[in-house]
Formats: structure tokens, C-alpha cells, sequence
């Protein structure tokens, strides 16, 4: 696991590229502790560069940029969790390995398979592969988005980076986005494609990015994507196919050479995840979790009666409201793209870190597949609605309900307008009346981007979940969890995420998989045997932390609050009275912080 | 503003022709299009069912409607979505009348088909001479098909394109073949036996593909050189193969010749991996993505003069061309290629440069979208 950065240009000096790449390195040099490095091309106008946090072989062969036969070179963030039976058949087909990573399997695959090796690797990933020989520069991202690669093109020259900070001195790509407040108003984060940027873009997930330096051609090829189909239709096989792979994707995430644990919520889905790691982890255990003194957040309760059933080494943090004040700042400046969420993850990657652990499993995806959110019960109304004229839609604009408040949002077409009608922060009046602009500006921005195919086709639940997992998701939970986690130097690893588990998901009849009284009960259903009742017949309580409490007793957020801006003081007394979500009041603080008010 | 295009093809996934490939191609381009632009695609098939969409690799299903040789409902459908359309793209002639009618109804819509070979060379009505003249551009597979369309429909050439064909950019490298003998000595072939290949439909309805003629060639090239065989692959029907049995019994070839019948995709690879020569001196081909497959492992190729095979051998540059129907030709051929040492990758990558992937994504996304 690294931050990876790099150049292509036919403009600059040798030592100005690398001296940039360096520095884009360094700004983030957080993700990769252990060590750094650089490659450049014979032809000097390539130069990758590397962060490393070690986690596979960490001897001194590990390192990167990492080169194959003299002719392919890589910098490289992920792990790929099939690499050993990848490495076995590629001996077999008379290649030599070097080291013990997975890193040059990557490359000694592309040396075998070409682009095709892409979809064969099966983990999380994003890197950048030079074919020195074919003067050809690949950048790849994994199929579900879990490790992100961002990317800027000016004239011919190309400039990539794992975060978006590490773009801040490149002066040719400096342009801002003027959009991206409304996004962050209207969603809270940043929906692909949208950066902070003009011409910064991310790499999206299941493509590569070809850049053929010959005839100066850039192309971007869709490898993997996912698809639903309802090609799985028995709740037996459904039930032993789905626990085979999700038992499988644990022990394969289970891979490191460096100290790794499991998060622990007191929740269904971390319980699966440390239930089946504990029968597979060769040592002991390590899991980890957090807790309140506020009861009605605190899940000691339930992580208690896990504990007591696992045979792992337990590691349990009383978080405090202090620490949470004396940390705000500086969880605010661990963002890279803006975000209203990712401050429990910030806190439990900083334990994670402080009692030695390198990587930590995480249940982040189960939601998703397997019908967590109250969007799979509310999404066949919101359709519904959706289907109405738009008069209908905008009677709820000037109530005080917010869900009445984001029907508006129903007016935008296909899955966007559903998922700001369930999930949106502010509606479009709102956030032309804080920016100062015009509402119509506002409708056909949002109407314009993200720009998703529609979903016609697609029954009622997987909409929810295909909404849930491509906007919720990727954009917002992956992203927090890999800039919040990588802040401290570690690893989050969602072994729900692995392909062949989603693929399952996908291929499963939403009748089978959403099928039950309670939320994820398939899910539940495939593991109440291997742990304690309590766990799974609970009510859900997802993992919030007490931040409305909190953020209304910070100093810092009355004192940013109360400047000369009556928008932002007015919004902040309506949550000081209970009429605004902490996470609203969060997008505004972080608008305010990047000198937007 | 979003870009729609509507694009309507017969089949995609329930066939595995040249047209099939074709229309999954130009599906993944329009695909990756709406990823990085404000555009969106909708691929249509008249044929398949929707469920024939199921992992295939192109482009998520949802972007797929499958119509079940419903046709009616396809043609209703279409109208109708087609008023939503910026862009309707049809994969065939057989088309035309559905995008000929959302033209009367949408003037605006952009108006483009794909013309492939033999579907646009020969006559066509005045009806449908008509609706083609409403097509804003065709697209054809050559510059043969292109001259027939111009001359042949007088349509107008400003409005005419050629848009190669590509290699599939799914299409194994093969690297794990190359020096594997196992397919040789499945069809008992010696070390330095010489290997010509041929892969194709064996129609007794088309036989165009000019495999009797090779076979004619030979016999010929037999009485000098006795370690050529020729391996002929491809489903076939009862009549061609009981007429190639005859002919290759009445030239006593029965060493020489060898028609393996349907080969699996999976398979495709071994096979051309271990030919000295991928022959097919076609007289009716539109353009032969098998010549461009055929060099992307590497195999020379010996194509037809008289159809669109001269564009897949860029008129000789990448391999040789032969009168279709002059057995001599074929034969001094053959034995040219074979006598050539050169590399098998020597014309590799000028063909790539010329039918690869990117370059077609390039094409068809500047032709349909700018």
C-alpha cells in the first residue's frame, strides 16, 4: 500500500519533472512511511514516482518504482489478494521472479497477458505501468473503486497522483472547479467525476488510461465493469456460494507480512468479518473498536459479547468529546477532496496505528449488497414520485421537513434525483441562496453531472443498491476510508468488496437477496450460526458517532461559525436548535475552511 | 447538453459473425464515450434476448435492451426513443426503415449506418434506395463496399466514411502459444511441415471464401513441395463438406487437407498461433477482420484483390493479394510467403496502428459525435 505520483512531459527539464514528482510525493508522504523513490525513463520525459507503506516482502526488493526485464517499470498503491496462484501460473509460463510481492506479478502479468492482465487481478489497486519499449503509459484503477488515481492533461503532458493535494503545485493544472461547492452542498462529498479542480479528473473504476507517448494519443478503456443479472435464482446455492465467497475474500485479506486486525462496530457486518477471520488467521487476532461515554452511541454492548465469542487480542478505545475537539482541526485538514463524513475513520485508523497495526479488515460494503440502508425500503415510493409532474414534486419546498424539502429533487431525471431526494444535503433553493447565484444554475448543474446511464431496466432494489454502491459508496465511504486511513498510515482493507462477492451479489435475484423481515437478513441468515445472537438481532445503529453533541459544544466550529457571514451564522444557529444535521452543518464548515462562506 | 445516441443492430450476442463483433465493438466505444463526455447510448438488438447481454464484456447490460425477435415491439420502441435521440446509429441496412421513419419524425436526429459487405453491394429497390439517401452518413467497413455504395446507390460521397474494422481489444495476446507445438501434433503435423490456415463459414449457399481454390492450388504446389497441409476451420453444412471431400479426394489431398469444423473461441489462438500462413482469397468479403486477427499473432496473410480484403491488407502493403480466381496466383503465392523468413511480426504494428482499437474509438467518436 503506497501514494503514487508521476509526470509525462515534453516541456520540462529532466530535473524540474523529477524535482515535481518529488514534491508531489512528499505531499503524500503520510501513505507511505516506510520509504520513496523515483524512476525515470531513458528518454526523460517519464518519471514515476512512490510513497511506500510496506506491507508484502518488506525487505529492500520491494521497492518502487519497481522494474521487470528492464523494459516494464510501476508505481504501484493496493494489494492484490490472487497474486500467489497469478505468480504460479506465470512460472509456469517461464517467468522469474525477483522478489516476494505482488508488484511484480502485476508486471510480469502485463509482460504475459498485456492489458488483458488488468481483469485478472482481483484486490484493490491503482497504478501507473510504463512499457519502456512501446513508449507506452498505462494508468489502471480496480473494478470496485477502491483505491483512488487522479489525473490532469494539459497540451500533451499528463500528471496523476493518488490524492488531490498532491496536485497543489502543479501551476498548469491549478484552474478550480466554480462547481464543486454546489456539488459538496447538494451531496455532502464530490461525486465522480467532480474534483476541486478544472481539469483534475479521477480515474474511474475498471478503466485504464493509455497514454501512447509515440503519437502523443491519450485513451480511456473501460477493462471490468459490473452488471446485474439474475442469473442466480435458489436461496440454497445463493446462501453457500455467497458464504464460500465471502469466507474466502476474508482469508485472502488476511494476507500480510506486517501486523493486520479487524475493525470491530458491535454491527452484523464487522461481525461477519471478525467472525471468519478469527477461524482463519494463522495468530492470534488482533481486532480493535471503539466506544462513548454517550450510551445511545456506544456499541461496547454488543463489541463485548463479540469479543467474548472470538479468540482474538482485543483492543477497545474509550473516545472522549475532548479528544474529538483537540483532534477537529486537523481531521478537517486530513481531507483531501472535501467531505462531510470520514471522522470515525480518521479516529479508529489513529488507533489502529497507535497499537501497531498496518491494515485493518472493515465491513464496508455489506450495506450495500445485501440491503442496510433504509433507501432499500424507500427507493419503490421515491420512483413512484419521481414518475409524478414536477408541480407535485415542489410542494414541500418552503416545509421545515427535509425529506418533504428534497422532493424537489425528484425533478432530476434517473438515479441522481432519487439519491438527493434520500440522501441530499441542501436543496438547490437553498444552495443558490448560500452561494449567491441563480436555482436554475443550480438544476442544470446537478442535472448535468454525474453523468449515469439510466437504469431502466434494473428492478427496485438493485436500483437502491447500484445507487448505494456507485454514489454512496465509492464516492463517499472508499474515498474517507482510504484518505482518512492512509492520513495515518494505514491500510484499510473490505474484504466484502472483493470481486467474485460482488459479482455474486450482482448475479443474486433482488427476491433472494433482499429477501426477509430485517435489513440484510440474507446476510444474516448465511452467518447467525457462527456468532452470537445478539449481534445480528439488533437494531441497526450504523457506525455515527455522538458529533451532533459535539460539534455544538466546539469552540472552534461556534468560532468559525460566527464571522461576518450571516449564511453561514444563521445555518449554524439552526443546527445549535436541532433544525440541521451535523452533516450539513460539516459541508458548510469545510466550504467555509476552503475560504467559501 | 447530453449527447443521446440510439444504436440498433440485429444481433450482438446471440451470433458470433463479423457484423456480431462489429456491433460490440462500436457498443464499448459509444460506452466508454458517455464515462468520459455528456453523452449517453442506448444499444438496441432486434434478435437477441435480454439476458444474452449477461457478462458479456463490452458494456454493463443496463445500457441493453433486448427485443427477442419481437420485432414489432423493436420497431415501436425504437420510434419512440428515437425522439430522445441526438444520434441513431444502425448496424445494418435491414434497418434502414426504422431509422428512415425517426428521421421523418425527428428531422434533427443524425441519421448514420454501418454498411458492412454484400448486404449494400448488390440492387436495392427504389424504397429503399430512398431511405438511404436520408441517412446523414454511412459508414462502411471498406473502400470496396464504400465505391459500390457511391456507384452503386448514387449516394452521395461526401456523406460516405470508411470506418475499417478493428482488432477486438479483448483478443488475447497469445504469448503462451507462440513455440507450443500441442495444436501441430493434434492434426499429426511434423515439425517443418508448413501450416496454411483458413477460417471460415463453409457455406455451399455463399462459397465465396475461395478455400476450393486454395485446396486447387494445392494439388499443384504438392508435386514440388510435399510438406504443406492446409487446415480449413469452420462450421460447415453437409453439402460444402460432402463438395470438399469430393474435390479433395479427386486431387488426393486427403494427407494435405484437413477440415476441423466449428472451433471454439478458445481455441482460436493455438490455432493461428501455429500457422505459417492465414490464406482466404475472398471475392465477397466486406473486410475480413480474420486477416487483421490472423496478423496479430503474427501469421502472414494472402487475401483476394477483388473485395474488401484490400483494405485489411492496406492494398498489399500488410500481406499478399491474389486474383480470387486464378488458381496460379494462389499458388505462386503461397509459395512466396512461405518461402519468406521474414519475422512473423515484422507488419505487426504498422496493422495495429492502422485496425487497432484506439484508432477506430478515435474514428467512430469523431465521425458520430463532434
Amino acid at each position: 500500500m503506497c501514494r503514487i505520483a508521476g509526470i509525462v512531459n515534453f516541456e520540462l527539464r529532466i530535473e524540474e519533472m523529477e524535482k515535481n514528482v518529488n514534491h508531489m510525493c512528499d505531499l503524500q508522504k503520510h501513505g507511505g512511511p516506510d520509504s520513496s523513490g523515483i524512476y525515470t525513463s531513458e528518454e526523460k520525459n517519464v518519471v514515476l514516482g512512490n510513497r511506500r507503506l510496506s506491507l508484502l516482502d518488506m525487505s529492500d526488493s520491494g521497492q518502487m518504482p519497481m522494474q521487470y526485464c528492464d523494459r516494464y517499470y510501476i508505481t504501484y498503491n493496493g494489494e492484490i489478494y490472487n497474486f500467489k496462484s497469478l505468480k504460479n501460473e506465470l512460472i509456469s509460463l517461464g517467468h522469474q521472479f525477483k522478489n516476494e510481492t505482488d508488484t511484480e506479478v502485476i508486471l510480469a502479468g502485463y509482460a504475459q497477458w498485456g492489458v488483458l492482465v488488468f481483469s485478472k487481478l482481483k484486490g484493490m489497486y491503482a497504478f501507473a505501468l510504463w512499457d519502456s519499449k512501446e513508449r507506452e503509459l498505462f494508468l489502471v484503477r480496480d473494478v470496485m473503486g477502491i483505491k483512488p488515481l487522479y489525473y490532469g492533461v494539459q497540451n500533451d503532458n499528463l500528471y496523476f497522483a493518488s490524492e488531490i493535494r498532491a496536485f497543489e503545485g502543479i501551476e498548469v493544472l491549478s484552474e478550480e472547479n466554480k462547481s464543486w461547492p454546489i456539488f459538496m452542498m447538494a451531496y455532502g462529498h464530490l461525486p465522480e467525476p467532480i474534483t476541486t479542480y478544472q481539469k483534475i479528473k479521477p480515474l474511474l473504476s475498471g478503466c485504464f488510461l493509455k497514454y501512447s507517448l509515440s503519437n502523443k494519443s491519450i485513451s480511456i478503456q473501460s477493462y471490468s465493469h459490473l452488471s446485474f443479472s439474475n442469473q442466480i435464482e435458489v436461496v440454497d446455492s445463493a446462501h453457500y456460494e455467497h458464504k464460500h465467497a465471502i469466507e474466502n475474500s476474508v482469508k485472502s485479506h488476511l494476507i500480510a507480512d506486517a501486523p493486520i486486525g479487524v475493525f470491530l462496530s458491535g454491527g452484523l457486518d464487522s461481525g461477519v468479518i471478525a467472525s471468519v477471520a478469527s477461524k482463519y488467521k494463522e495468530t492470534e487476532l488482533n481486532t480493535l473498536s471503539i466506544y462513548f461515554d454517550e450510551p445511545e452511541f456506544s456499541e461496547k454492548k454488543y463489541q463485548d459479547i463479540l469479543i467474548k465469542q472470538l479468540n482474538c487480542k482485543h483492543h477497545q478505545l474509550l473516545l472522549k468529546e475532548e479528544d474529538f475537539h483537540n483532534s477537529f482541526e486537523s481531521i478537517l485538514q486530513s481531507m483531501d477532496l472535501p467531505s462531510c463524513d470520514g471522522i470515525n475513520t480518521w479516529f479508529i485508523s489513529r488507533y489502529a496505528k497507535e497499537i501497531g497495526l498496518k491494515a485493518v479488515l472493515s465491513g464496508l460494503g455489506g450495506d450495500e449488497l445485501y440491503g442496510g440502508y433504509p433507501s432499500f425500503k424507500r427507493i419503490e415510493l421515491a420512483l413512484l414520485i419521481q414518475q409524478m409532474p414536477d408541480f407535485l414534486k415542489s410542494i414541500g419546498k418552503a416545509s421545515k421537513s427535509k425529506k418533504l424539502n428534497r422532493m424537489s429533487y425528484l425533478k432530476l431525471d434517473g438515479i441522481q434525483g432519487i439519491y438527493l431526494f434520500l440522501r441530499g444535503h441542501f436543496t438547490p433553493h437553498d444552495i443558490a441562496h448560500y452561494l449567491g447565484t441563480y436555482e436554475q444554475e443550480i438544476w442544470t448543474i446537478l442535472n448535468d453531472e454525474p453523468n449515469v446511464y439510466s437504469l431502466d431496466v434494473v428492478e427496485g432494489k438493485n436500483k437502491a443498491s447500484w445507487m448505494e454502491f456507485n454514489l454512496y459508496m465509492k464516492n463517499q465511504l472508499l474515498r474517507d476510508s482510504d484518505v482518512m486511513s492512509m492520513i495515518h498510515g494505514v491500510e484499510i482493507r473490505v474484504p466484502f468488496l472483493d470481486e467474485e462477492t460482488v459479482r455474486l451479489a450482482y448475479k443474486t435475484t433482488p427476491q433472494i437477496k433482499f429477501s426477509g423481515s430485517r435489513p440484510k437478513q440474507f446476510l444474516i441468515d448465511m452467518f447467525k450460526n457462527d456468532m452470537p445472537t445478539e449481534i445480528w438481532d439488533r437494531p441497526k445503529m450504523g457506525f455515527s458517532f455522538p458529533f451532533s453533541k459535539w460539534l455544538t459544544n466546539s469552540s472552534f466550529v461556534k468560532d468559525k461559525t460566527n464571522i461576518d457571514n450571516k449564511n453561514l451564522s444563521s445555518y449554524y444557529n439552526k443546527f445549535i436548535n436541532g433544525n440541521l444535521h451535523w452533516s450539513q452543518l460539516m459541508s458548510l464548515i469545510i466550504l467555509n475552511q476552503r475560504g467559501l462562506n | 447538453m447530453k449527447k443521446n445516441t440510439l444504436f440498433l443492430t440485429l444481433k450482438i450476442f446471440s451470433a458470433t459473425g463479423g457484423i456480431e463483433k462489429v456491433c460490440r465493438i462500436v457498443g464499448k466505444v459509444l460506452y466508454e464515450n458517455t464515462l468520459i463526455n455528456s453523452t449517453r447510448v442506448l444499444v438496441c438488438s432486434m434478435y437477441d434476448q435480454q439476458t444474452d447481454a449477461n457478462d458479456n464484456k463490452y458494456f454493463p447490460s443496463e445500457i441493453f435492451r433486448g427485443y427477442k425477435k419481437n420485432r414489432l415491439r423493436f420497431i415501436f420502441s425504437s420510434i419512440r426513443k428515437g425522439f430522445n435521440q441526438d444520434v441513431i446509429l444502425l448496424s445494418h441496412i435491414n434497418l434502414l426503415l426504422v431509422g428512415w421513419m425517426i428521421k421523418k419524425l425527428k428531422p434533427s436526429v443524425k441519421l448514420v449506418m454501418l454498411a458492412h459487405g454484400i448486404e449494400v453491394w448488390g440492387e436495392l429497390g427504389w424504397v429503399k434506395k430512398t431511405m438511404l439517401k436520408s441517412c446523414d452518413l454511412v459508414l462502411p467497413v471498406s473502400k470496396f463496399t464504400a465505391d459500390k455504395i457511391i456507384s452503386g446507390h448514387q449516394f452521395d460521397a461526401n456523406n460516405c466514411k470508411v470506418l475499417n474494422n478493428c482488432l477486438d481489444p479483448f483478443m488475447p495476446i497469445g504469448n503462451e502459444f507462440l513455440g507450443n507445438q500441442d495444436v501441430r501434433k493434434k492434426y499429426g503435423y511434423r515439425e517443418d511441415d508448413k501450416v496454411i490456415f483458413t477460417l471460415c463459414r463453409l457455406s455451399s449457399k455463399e462459397r465465396y471464401k475461395g478455400y476450393d481454390k486454395v485446396i486447387q492450388a494445392l494439388a499443384n504446389l504438392k508435386s514440388h513441395q510435399n510438406n504443406i497441409k492446409y487446415l480449413l476451420a469452420g462450421s460447415y453444412d453437409k453439402e460444402e463438406k460432402k463438395y470438399l471431400d469430393d474435390l479433395i479426394s479427386e486431387l488426393h489431398l486427403e494427407n494435405e487437407v484437413k477440415i476441423t469444423g466449428f472451433i471454439d473461441d478458445s481455441e482460436l489462438v493455438s490455432h493461428f498461433a501455429m500457422a505459417d500462413l492465414y490464406i482466404m482469397p475472398s471475392m465477397k468479403e466486406g473486410f475480413g477482420i480474420v486477416f487483421i486477427e490472423a496478423m496479430f499473432y503474427g501469421v502472414p496473410v494472402i487475401g483476394g484483390n477483388k473485395d474488401g480484403s484490400v483494405d485489411a491488407l492496406m492494398n498489399g502493403e500488410l500481406g499478399l493479394l491474389v486474383n480470387p480466381e486464378d488458381v496460379n496466383e494462389i499458388e505462386n503465392a503461397i509459395q512466396k510467403s512461405l518461402l519468406n523468413n521474414q519475422s512473423r511480426f515484422t507488419e505487426r504494428s504498422k496493422m495495429i496502428n492502422n485496425f487497432g482499437y484506439e484508432q477506430y474509438k478515435q474514428k467512430l467518436e469523431t465521425i458520430l459525435l463532434n
